[in-house]
């Protein structure tokens, strides 16, 4: 199994994924970072506090979480897509073999995404607001919500993999992830926000400290996701079993 | 083992997708250390059969055993049977060279293999080129480059001349030779018969059904008739050319779908059909 670990991390190391998509990660979350210290005085001076535009800082930084789920499911489709699938399947020796194989790769590089993006976020929550006129502020609130960065990311790693292992097709993987995130689970948010709170990603806003009303306990988040997580991994195998390799 | 062992056996083997069967009761025991060319047009059931003998597609009915078990039951089946399937790809942005060092690693092997292998394959001099910029030959020869990285004991080769030059399918040829003389199971699906004919020792030909299944010599009469001639009355009997028909009166009996078991008394190799 540590052959196959390592192949496969070898395997998703190889081209551009492994950088792009946290760059990418990055900018956008540099983006909304500018967005909140831009307007940090004047929201200072309607009655906010630098603490808090802090804390939006840092929270910006879970937008990460999005790009480690979609290296989840690229690491996994593109070896359907590529034509890679059949020679991993056969030198992996069982297909549950190169299924967990890739849960780890993956969750291992969502760790990596979550480390990167509360390194850049404690950054951001320093030097960002200099610029702009007023000091930085940061206390254990702050750390919690960086800790919940990291904590989502990691946990969207393997998520996105089993997206991948259950769509297959590595457009429709990556599609459903973002309309998942930022389409379906918001706009049920906004309907039904009693029932939506038990969704992924919605439960990730618990984890990452959110602000919006109607979220889970950080306990009941975990254990929702936990939950996602374990149906998507029992779904994801039994289809990785039975279904022909293209 | 020995040419008297059996190294591929398929039993019953069918395969149906959405009503339309793809490959029906296929039976054939395939002898270890010979070249066998599994023989069909396109579409013909040959890349099902050889995916459904790889557990790479399950069965409708029936059973495929590689070296005596289900390749998935099979111990170190990744060190014991190299696989070159039509259509598998390269990991994206790896190169020739890199692409090998990844499979070595799942494998387990050193990295040095990799440029054993790139020299046994003729692809040395590529081994920085991109597998994306590879010509449709150098990807052939690099897939069986990863092919051969274990050693096996066994290979399938799924359509391996498919975009050779002529120096490439010599190549091929001479290859597929040398692995045989070393003792190798050589399974082989084509087309091109002409190719084939100067390759294998045994054949398959399948149209959905097992048409055939015995030694190149016996199908050809000693060379007496074309492998190809054969080939045509044997998938598609309406269309037989009368020398063809004078040629299969002096052959041996030509089994036909229906009657495709019969080969197996008509037979003695160990290649054959069963009842």
């Amino acid at each position: 199994m540590r052959n196959l670990v390592a192949g496969e991390a070898r395997k998703a190391l190889t081209g551009r994924i492994w950088w792009y998509l946290p760059l990418a990660g990055a900018w956008l979350c540099l983006i909304t970072t500018f967005g909140y210290v831009s307007e940090g005085e004047k929201a200072i001076a309607s009655g906010s506090t630098a603490l808090a535009v802090g804390q939006d800082v840092a929270r910006a930084w879970m937008m990460m979480f999005l790009l480690a789920a979609v290296f989840g499911a690229v690491a996994v489709t593109r070896d359907y897509g590529s034509g890679t699938m059949v020679r991993s399947v056969l030198l992996a020796g069982s297909r549950t073999r190169l299924f967990g194989a890739k849960l780890i790769v993956s969750t291992v590089a969502g760790a990596l995404f979550g480390l990167f993006a509360a390194a850049l976020g404690t950054a951001s929550v320093y030097l960002a607001p200099g610029p702009f006129g007023f000091e930085a502020a940061a206390d254990g609130e702050t750390a919690l919500i960086l800790f919940g960065v990291f904590a989502c990311c990691t946990l969207a790693g393997p998520w996105g993999a089993l997206v991948g292992w259950i769509v297959r097709n590595q457009t429709a993987a990556v599609v459903t992830l973002l309309v998942l995130t930022l389409l379906v689970d918001p706009g049920l948010q906004r309907i039904v926000p009693d029932a939506s709170k038990y969704l992924l990603t919605i439960a990730m806003s618990s984890v990452y400290r959110d602000v919006k009303p109607d979220l889970l306990s950080l306990p009941m988040a975990y254990a929702v996701i936990a939950a996602w997580l374990a149906a998507a991994f029992f779904v994801g195998r039994r289809l990785v079993r039975t279904r022909d390799i293209a | 083992m020995t040419t008297n062992d059996t190294a591929v056996s398929l039993s019953g083997l069918t395969k149906t997708y959405k009503g339309v069967t793809a490959v029906d009761d296929l039976t054939v025991d395939i002898r270890a250390g010979r070249v066998t060319g599994l023989l069909g047009r396109n579409g013909a059931g040959k890349t099902t059969t050889l995916r459904m003998l790889l557990g790479l597609a399950a069965p409708t009915a029936g059973t495929a055993t590689i070296l005596g078990r289900p390749y998935a039951e099979l111990p170190d089946a990744a060190h014991r049977v190299g696989v070159s399937m039509d259509g598998m790809g390269g990991v994206p942005g790896a190169t020739v060279r890199s692409e090998l060092r990844i499979w070595c690693t799942v494998l387990g092997l050193p990295a040095t293999r990799a440029d054993e292998v790139m020299e046994i394959t003729g692809i040395a001099d590529a081994a920085t080129r991109p597998v994306k910029g590879c010509s449709t030959g150098m990807r052939q020869r690099l897939a069986l480059a990863a092919a051969l990285l274990a050693d096996p004991e066994v290979l399938v080769l799924d359509e391996p001349a498919n975009g050779l030059d002529p120096d490439g399918i010599r190549w091929l040829r001479d290859t597929l030779r040398s692995l045989a003389g070393e003792g190798r199971t050589v399974l082989v699906s084509s087309h091109q018969l002409a190719e084939l004919e100067q390759t294998v020792d045994d054949v398959v030909i399948m149209q959905r059904t097992l048409r055939y299944a015995g030694t190149l010599a016996d199908l050809t009469g000693h060379g007496a008739t074309r492998l190809e001639d054969r080939f045509f009355e044997l998938v598609d009997p309406a269309a037989t050319s009368p020398a063809a028909e004078n040629l299969a009166a002096t052959a041996p009996t030509t089994p036909t779908p229906s009657t495709a078991a019969p080969a197996a008394v008509r037979t003695p190799e160990r290649i054959t059909s069963r009842a």
